[in-house]
């Protein structure tokens, strides 16, 4: 994406306490950091920096590259160029280990706990070779349960956590599981932390929990990035905050407790426009999918909330919301996969509540985001075709497939949805990742669906190939179907929906048309703000006030 | 992605390292595999000849007997054949399993708790016509077989209790048992090692050719192995292969997985419960102790090495069959100890098997790859080429 175009320079927010050098050096600096992933600019020359005692938010959308920035700090992955130094030392870790033993913790969404240990044995796991002992030695370390079990206890006492050192890390609640992992990194000698999303699966006094630990370490002297896209914390919590989006710093350092988090929210989200897609007019039909009361707990982040969709035939809705706040869940209960703990599920009037089977006799058909949930990789084409119809009139007689036929319609499938090549020999798992969006979208979208859930239909596929799959959307609703677009991409929703429902925490706290979505109102009902229209008077819809240039 | 107008760089087509085809086609398949497997159980024959040759004993003789020994003479064809028989047969049994994704290594039980299936049927049908006792006598293998699998079954379907590790102790009992009866009630009185009575003519499958070991029973396994290839064709096989291949997938078009773990473990349990039928009222006509020698055990094999398809099955039961034949045809002319006998079986086995390592395919079918290129390749290689080449070079984006 261009840079130019960005609503907001750097200096349009207030930027903080600057003048690094005042407290000392600076705890880490990256200096024109890039990174990028074949073609993707994931990091694009960012500036950041950390100062000692403090704690210093990274927030951002899907994608904005925090994760990226996150993994070369630690050491995870090297940047393509740019300069890091870490406590004013020259610093390029050439791989975790690097990182870790130079001081770097990085506490990931998925722990790196070894699960079937306790936490006493954890903490002796993988303990990192102090500097200057990294000559060879004959024999292993053996491993002092005792001492292991005293130094947990000790720094639980010290952090004031109840961490317990003789329990299987997999009977720990999650929360739990996260504390330990910290006080590991502590005990193997972290002298700044980078906590990558570590309340997306916590409850609220989990969370304040956390934060009371975050604050702790900070005043006892260990920097903190805390990467995160939940604002009301990060007001709690963080003393500066730089936002990122598609890889470049939008506001750096911004001081927190100076700043607007509408307007943070805002720049997060960035420019949405509206303008560039021709959208077939549809006319809204007849009520199709009707989901009411929907309750799911889920084993980790918050499973669905109360949440209520109606979509009528004709018509695409789109459900946004930061990843992991109950997308994946609600697309399994739409069709039938998931069992909701309370709620009813109806496809023109028919309930398909917890039934797959039901939900396919229905009509309904479902990209998943995960494609290798999607597609049998080692079936061959024509074998991947047929899996919803195989016992069907032509295909199969006396339950024996008849594999000229299956063949047959494979070819001419495959060629109606541009699948390339159209092989029906070929396995599926050779196929291109955009060719095996279109193989998914052949089979679910065959005959014309009456329910279409598409979760990331068009993520990560080049150009072309996602516009092969908008179009599928948009024919699938003009022959009648109800269209679901569950996305993170932002980009994805306006482009294909009319109608959008903002998931968050499970629940749906937002739902407008189209032509009212602005990056103010987004922004904010995603990072967990409420909204409130009059703080948008004076501000036109994003679209029609001041769109990009048009071709 | 969108495209923002006014970007200075036009957006082309994003995958250029997706774009390009892998060649993956059946035949391109099946020649590699060939040629894998010839390669491999060449290397396997010459490591083989080594190891002879350093315990002093001559390697062509050697493979020599084992080759006069599997198939030298009708007798040593029959040996062969009435080896591979059970070996198929538990073969299919967990080829089906493997296909929908499920381990099962419990057919040495199944298959002894099939011999004793059919022992009872015997006892109970003494007196009954071969026409009717006999196939009922296999019907009681196999039920027996499939008895034998049900709570392992159960268990995985139901609690996701680990099937190997069940299966595998069920394989204990099974043989305890067997030890048990053997050396009691079952025992025949004035015998000295634990063996049962012989089993009654009715139930008794015959000789098909005089002066060898070749029972009725491996017509049997013709049937079951055009079976099978009917299983792999139907619906039903479809779904339970479909199942093992992407059970989430499975899930979303409404394949009952539960369902389909537990029958494929009770197919496995019959076809194991079948091979003992074999064991017991054709090949040894009554009941040993080691009346499962490692056919449940080489039966996994067969089914892994023969691609767990049937055609494959079948030509992996011979080569083990061939190969048992042989060795022991060679332990006995040529004085190779038994052990000896054994290690260069499992190495040839190995050879064979190499051809599933992945690495090693990749490396194959990287070098095949690079041989076709240069040879200009086989008309249909050529063509896939084309149209990747032309798919990379597809419209662009705005």
């Amino acid at each position: 994406m261009s840079g130019q175009s960005d609503p907001a320079s750097p200096t349009e927010m207030a930027t903080g306490r600057s003048n690094p050098g005042e407290g000392g050096t600076l705890a880490f600096e990256g200096l024109g950091v890039s990174r990028a992933f074949g073609a993707t600019q994931a990091l694009d020359s960012v500036d950041f920096d950390l100062r000692p005692g403090e704690i210093h938010a990274l927030v951002g959308e899907n994608g904005a590259g925090k994760s990226t920035l996150a993994k070369i700090v630690a050491g995870t992955l090297r940047a393509d160029s740019g300069t890091l130094r870490l406590f004013g030392e020259p610093y390029s870790p050439r791989r975790r280990s690097d990182g870790s033993a130079a001081g770097v913790a990085h506490v990931r969404q998925q722990l790196s706990l070894v699960r079937g240990l306790t936490v006493a044995q954890n903490i002796e796991l993988g303990r990192p070779r102090r500097a200057g002992t990294t000559a060879w030695r004959p024999w292993p370390r053996v491993f002092n349960s005792s001492e292991a079990r005293a130094e947990v206890e000790r720094l639980a006492a010290e952090l004031d956590l109840s961490v317990p050192a003789d329990r299987i890390v997999d009977d720990l609640p999650l929360a739990v599981r996260q504390q330990a992992e910290i006080l590991i990194s502590l005990a193997w000698g972290a002298r700044l932390l980078i906590l990558d999303e570590p309340s997306s699966a916590l409850g609220p006094l989990e969370t304040e929990a956390l934060i009371t630990l975050c604050l702790r370490l900070r005043d006892e002297g260990t920097p903190i990035i805390y990467i995160s896209h939940r604002l009301p914390e990060l007001a709690e919590l963080a003393d500066r905050l730089t936002v990122l989006r598609q890889g470049r710093v939008v506001t750096a350092g911004t001081d927190v407790a100076a700043a607007d988090l509408r307007r943070i929210a805002e720049l997060m989200i960035g420019d949405i426009s509206l303008l560039e897609v021709e959208r077939p007019t549809l006319e809204p039909g007849e009520l199709r999918l009707e989901a009411g009361g929907l309750h799911l707990a889920a084993e980790h982040g918050p499973g669905l909330r109360d949440v209520s969709l109606r979509v009528r035939a004709g018509e695409i809705v789109g459900v946004v919301g930061v990843a992991g706040n109950g997308q994946e869940e609600l697309a399994g209960v739409l069709t039938g996969q998931l069992r909701p703990d309370a709620g009813v599920v109806r496809i023109d009037g028919i309930e398909v509540t917890g039934s797959p089977a039901a939900a396919i006799g229905a009509g309904v058909a479902l990209l998943p985001e995960d494609r290798t949930a999607g597609l049998a990789a080692d079936f061959t084409l024509a074998e991947n075709l047929i899996a919803r119809r195989v016992a069907d009139a032509p295909f199969a007689r006396l339950g024996v497939r008849l594999r000229a036929a299956v063949r047959r319609h494979a070819r001419a499938l495959a060629e109606r949805f541009d699948v390339r090549p159209p092989e029906p020999g070929l396995r599926a798992g050779s196929l291109s990742g955009g060719n095996q969006q279109k193989l998914m979208a052949a089979r679910e979208m065959e005959r014309n669906p009456a329910v279409l859930v598409a979760a990331g239909p068009t993520k990560g596929l080049d150009p072309h190939a996602g516009r092969a799959i908008r179009d599928r959307c948009f024919e699938a609703a003009g022959l009648g179907g109800a269209v679901v677009i569950i996305s993170a991409d932002l980009d994805e929703v306006a482009e294909l929906a009319q109608r959008v429902v903002v998931l968050s925490g499970g629940r749906v706290t937002d739902r407008f048309d189209i032509e009212e979505m602005t990056s103010a109102r987004l922004g904010a009902v995603m990072a967990g703000l409420a909204w409130d229209p009059s703080s948008e008077v004076g501000r036109s819809p994003a679209g029609s006030g001041a769109p990009r240039a048009t071709p | 992605m969108s495209t923002t107008a006014g970007d200075a760089t036009p957006v082309g087509p994003g995958g250029d390292n997706d774009g390009a085809l892998r060649a993956d086609t059946a035949f391109e398949r099946a020649t590699i595999g060939l040629g894998i497997s010839l390669l491999a159980v060449v290397g396997a024959l010459a490591l083989g000849a080594i190891i002879l040759a350093g315990s002093g004993q001559n390697p062509l003789t050697a493979y020599g007997a084992i080759i006069v020994g599997s198939f030298g003479d009708w007798f040593a064809i029959g040996e062969t054949l009435a080896r591979a028989a059970p070996l198929a047969v538990v073969g299919i049994g967990a080829a089906i399993a493997l296909r929908a994704g499920v381990i099962t290594i419990g057919a040495q039980g199944q298959l002894i708790a099939g011999s004793l299936g059919a022992l009872c049927a015997g006892f109970v049908l003494r007196d009954v016509p071969a026409g009717v006792a006999l196939p009922l006598a296999a019907v009681a293998g196999a039920l027996f077989g499939m008895v034998w699998v049900l709570i392992p079954a159960l268990l995985r379907a139901h609690l996701n209790v680990n099937e190997i590790l069940s299966t595998l102790l069920f394989n204990e009992f099974a043989f305890l048992l067997l030890a048990y009866l053997l050396n009691g009630p079952l025992k025949e009185p004035r015998a000295i090692t634990p063996k049962s009575e012989p089993l009654p003519d009715s139930v008794v499958l015959g000789d098909l050719v005089a002066s060898t070991r070749l029972h009725a029973g491996v017509l049997a396994v013709v049937v079951l192995v055009a079976l099978f290839g009917l299983w792999t064709r139907s619906t039903m096989g479809y779904r339970y292969d479909l199942f093992g291949e992407n059970p989430r997938l499975a899930h979303s078009l409404g394949i009952p997985g539960r369902r389909i773990i537990l029958n494929s473990l009770l197919i496995s349990g019959a076809l194991a419960g079948l091979a003992g039928w074999l064991q017991a009222a054709g090949l040894l006509q009554r009941l040993f102790v080691d009346i499962a020698e490692e056919i449940g055990f080489f039966g996994l094999v067969v089914a892994m090495l023969g691609g767990a398809r049937p055609l494959g099955i079948l030509a992996a039961a011979l080569l083990v069959g061939a190969l048992q034949a042989g060795g022991l045809h060679m332990q006995a002319t040529e004085g190779i100890p038994a052990s000896l006998s054994d290690v260069i079986q499992a190495l040839i086995l190995l050879g064979f098997a190499v051809r599933y390592a992945p690495q090693i395919a990749a490396i194959a079918r990287r070098a095949v790859r690079s041989i076709s290129e240069t040879l200009g390749a086989v008309a249909s290689w050529g063509r896939t080429a084309n149209r990747a080449a032309g798919s990379g070079k597809g419209p662009g984006g705005s």
